[in-house]
């Protein structure tokens, strides 16, 4: 139950036959209670006419997945089961972050019948985003007081992540494209195949001139080659506690989606089977043996609902979880950060059990205002925060060596350019047959 | 990103599940405060009802039943067919004794609040005035002969006057406060004395009026009434006519001086528009202050900026003016970009980074050298201008490295 703001005017207006009529102070008394009584007595009738909030029938219809930054809009229809007409102001209780904006709507609903209150949900923050409850605020038919429920309605939709890198995928695709038949440029090695047999035209590496074809056939062949297909890629994200520091004012997590997003689906086209883990002390997410379109829908959905966890990533159980998806040769990429030699202890001494059987590439976020701060040398603090910023930048710069004498190859790269780096470097290894 | 959405079905006949409290179901959770509550208030009143019959209260008022009031007196004489009639200020008396035929008047005034003149007033009201406890001012006016003697200590006061009212109780309760009489007063007859011309009641009679004078009030309260022969003395002397004035002066009584207070000018509505206006502001308070609903919780992740170490890291710098541990940090960043410059592999030497740097720029290798390597800054002010000639030289390195453009290789 409530009052509105109707009622304290009405109240208020009281002041008029106070002052007129009020000569004397029991005069006035008299008046100011006889107008109390009646403004309390005309909001009692008014309660007792409103409509029941609680005979509302609710359903909700709702997509039930989002990509961060598009909106979607969140139907709820009310039905009016009760005798009365219900005039109401309806707040459909979104989470905070699910965008809702105002979530108040003022609604007529004559019994009986049904309306469909709409709400545009512009999300902020990926993860699951839910609706528990819908209060409703009935007013009576002179707007002096209202009954008020709040009525269950569950509800919730899955903000998946951005994929904004998804824009540097078709210039990855097509240089992954030139890849295919190539014959001379291309270096041949493991990774690659025989493709095909064509006719030689000028510009073609002479060593790839197949001599036996080129005797049957009566014209000089050559043999193209492309790069091997049906590799294995597996990325494993660190989702421990370095995960959660903000770089760019994005997490490293959210990043580490993003590059590993623009990789699965590159290496996907590439024909690839790209086997996804979210790891810290227990896998957080896991997504095996999907292709194609199926595959990156399956991951954003998976990276929906990780969150980082405050608590130290266990690297020394990261081979196991490696063989567990696969036993052949892979490529596999470890996502996490090698800010510091304290913090990256526990990733080396596991890196030689990868790369002995693995090709191995461990991704990492850098800093911006690390470089930046390099450069800034004006006064005492600056000079300092260089030294220190530069201080920072050794240390990545040590961790990846240790990394690199393990094996293992080293991407770095802001929150902007980790993705693209890693989709290059991944083309390079395909083009070097290396997977 | 396909957006599912699901057509509603038939609309559903179920109410959806509410949440909130009906009135009957938070009435029966709040049931034992509610019953505490109204037992707690039950307890105040009747603890204050039973506090008005203390100690406390008007001494002398006609409708008192506290030990100092005299409500059992003036009930006895109203049995007694006697009309009582308080009176709170001197118009009343007034208006109250013109309008009866043989009016007694019953005076207590233990504040002094009636002048002089008004004393002279009251009395001329009725034929017959008892003043109870007369005080300095009130003998001065009334009974200018009398004087006020000590406390008794007789331990019998019999009444040994000619005083009809005096004779019939006999004795009066002993002790209290007395007044005298001078041996030549005249007219002046005094009652249950108790030696050196002290008295407890004094009475003077002129032509058409008596005046009694009683020393000592609390005769007449609840408490002592019953005592000795005060009874009889307070009806017979009360209940002499056939209506009684109950007059106890209040501050009505007191005359009013120069303008009138603010009170007397604020006009009669004032003070019901400010409990309006108290009221419309609760009402505004619940009207604003009404929740639409519970809140709604939400899990937010923490923020943790990922340059905090290395900010960290620059105030243990400063803090303690590791000059010589920052200037390293920035050394070695830059001889590792140097050597990249000059096209030296990771692993050379600082020698042969510095022999190729200064060769590449035209610079001493000493100069290079106190640069890189030697130089100790001893302030703040040496150190930020160490920095510069470092950052100097990696700029000389860069143009001295990088090709010119290739239209102005001319130049």
């Amino acid at each position: 139950m409530t009052l509105t703001g109707r009622f304290v005017a009405l109240l208020a207006l009281g002041v008029v036959p106070i002052v007129l009529l009020g000569r004397t102070p029991a005069m006035a008394t008299a008046v100011l209670g006889l107008w109390v009584l009646a403004a309390l007595a005309l909001g009692i009738l008014d309660l007792s006419l409103a409509g029941s909030p609680r005979r509302v029938a609710l359903t909700r219809s709702l997509p039930t997945r989002v990509r961060l930054g598009e909106s979607v809009t969140s139907d709820l229809y009310l039905t009016n089961t009760g005798t009365r007409r219900l005039n109401m102001v309806v707040r459909d209780a979104w989470q905070p972050s699910a965008g809702a904006g105002n979530n108040r709507t003022r609604l007529a609903l004559p019994p009986g019948e049904r309306r469909l209150v709409s709400l545009q949900l512009t999300p902020t923050r990926r993860g699951e985003r839910r609706v528990d409850r819908v209060t409703v605020r009935s007013f009576g038919p002179l707007g002096l007081w209202a009954r008020q429920a709040t009525l269950q309605a569950p509800g919730q939709i899955r903000v998946l992540p951005p994929f904004t890198a998804r824009k540097h995928l078709p210039s990855r695709i097509t240089r992954l494209k030139e890849l295919d038949g190539r014959t001379s440029l291309m270096v041949r090695g493991q990774g690659t195949e025989f493709d095909s047999l064509r006719e030689y035209v000028r510009g073609d590496d002479v060593r790839s001139i197949d001599w036996r074809a080129t005797a049957r056939h009566n014209d000089v062949m050559v043999r193209t080659w492309r790069p091997e297909r049906d590799r294995r890629v597996v990325v494993l994200i660190d989702s421990g506690r370095t995960s959660a520091a903000r770089v760019d004012d994005e997490p490293r997590l959210d990043t580490a989606f993003e590059a590993s997003l623009l990789l699965a689906a590159l290496a996907s086209t590439a024909g690839d089977h790209v086997d996804f883990i979210a790891y810290d002390r227990r896998v957080r997410g896991r997504v095996q043996g999907a292709q194609g379109a199926e595959l990156l829908s399956r991951m954003v959905d998976t990276m929906a609902l990780i969150e980082p966890e405050l608590i130290e990533t266990d690297w020394a159980a990261v081979p196991a979880q490696v063989r567990a998806v696969t036993s052949r040769q892979a490529l596999v990429v470890l996502i996490t950060s090698i800010d510091a030699a304290g913090a990256s202890s526990a990733l080396l001494p596991v890196l030689p059990q990868l790369t002995r059987r693995h090709t191995v590439i461990v991704a990492s976020v850098t800093d911006p205002t690390t470089l930046a701060a390099t450069h800034e040398r004006g006064n005492r603090e600056e000079v300092y925060r260089a030294a220190a910023a530069e201080r920072a930048l050794l240390d990545v710069a040590r961790v990846s060596a240790a990394i690199r004498r393990q094996g293992a190859e080293v991407v770095t790269g802001s929150p902007a350019d980790l993705p693209p780096a890693l989709a290059d470097r991944y083309i390079a290894l395909k083009a070097a047959g290396r997977l | 990103m396909s957006l599912l959405k699901q057509a509603p079905s038939e609309p559903p006949a179920e109410n959806a599940v509410a949440t909130t409290p009906t009135l009957r179901a938070a009435g029966r959770r709040a049931r034992f405060w509610l019953v505490a509550g109204a037992g707690a208030l039950l307890v105040a009143v009747v603890s204050t009802v039973l506090a008005v019959g203390g100690a406390d209260g008007e001494p002398l008022a006609a409708d008192s039943a506290t030990p100092v009031g005299a409500r059992a007196l003036v009930e006895v004489l109203r049995q007694q067919g006697v009309i009582v009639t308080a009176a709170d200020s001197l118009d009343e008396a007034r208006t109250l004794t013109s309008a009866a035929g043989d009016p007694t008047v019953f005076f207590f005034d233990p504040d002094g609040l009636l002048s002089a003149d008004q004393l002279t007033a009251m009395a001329r009201l009725a034929p017959r005035t008892i003043v109870a406890s007369p005080d300095f001012l009130t003998l001065q006016t009334l009974a200018p002969a009398a004087g006020f003697g000590g406390v008794s200590q007789a331990t019998a006061s019999p009444a040994r006057c000619t005083l009809p009212a005096a004779v019939k109780a006999d004795t009066v309760s002993p002790g209290g406060p007395t007044l005298t009489i001078p041996a030549e007063a005249d007219g002046l007859t005094g009652c249950f004395p108790s030696g050196d011309n002290a008295y407890a009641l004094i009475q003077t009679a002129a032509s058409d009026r008596t005046l009694t004078l009683l020393a000592d009030g609390t005769l007449f309260n609840n408490e002592r009434i019953i005592e000795a022969g005060n009874a009889a003395l307070a009806l017979n002397l009360l209940g002499a006519g056939d209506e009684l004035i109950w007059y106890l002066p209040t501050i009505a009584d007191v005359p009013g001086t120069g303008s009138p207070s603010l009170g007397e000018l604020t006009p009669g509505w004032v003070t019901p528009t400010l409990v309006l206006l108290v009221l419309v502001t609760v009402a505004a308070a619940v009207w604003r202050g009404r929740r639409f609903g519970p809140l709604v919780a939400e899990n937010l992740p923490v923020t943790v900026r990922a340059s905090e170490t290395m900010e960290g890291r620059a105030r243990l710098y400063a803090r303690s003016n590791a000059r010589l541990r920052a200037l390293d940090a920035l050394r070695v960043g830059a001889v590792q970009r140097l050597a990249g410059q000059v096209g030296l592999s990771r692993l050379a030497t600082l020698d042969e980074v510095i022999v190729l740097v200064a060769s590449v720029t035209d610079r001493p290798s000493g100069e290079v050298r106190l640069v890189l390597v030697d130089a100790i800054p001893a302030t703040d002010a040496e150190l930020v201008a160490l920095s510069d000639r470092i950052l100097e030289l990696e700029r000389a390195t860069a143009r001295a490295t990088t090709p010119l453009p290739p239209e102005r290789m001319d130049s």
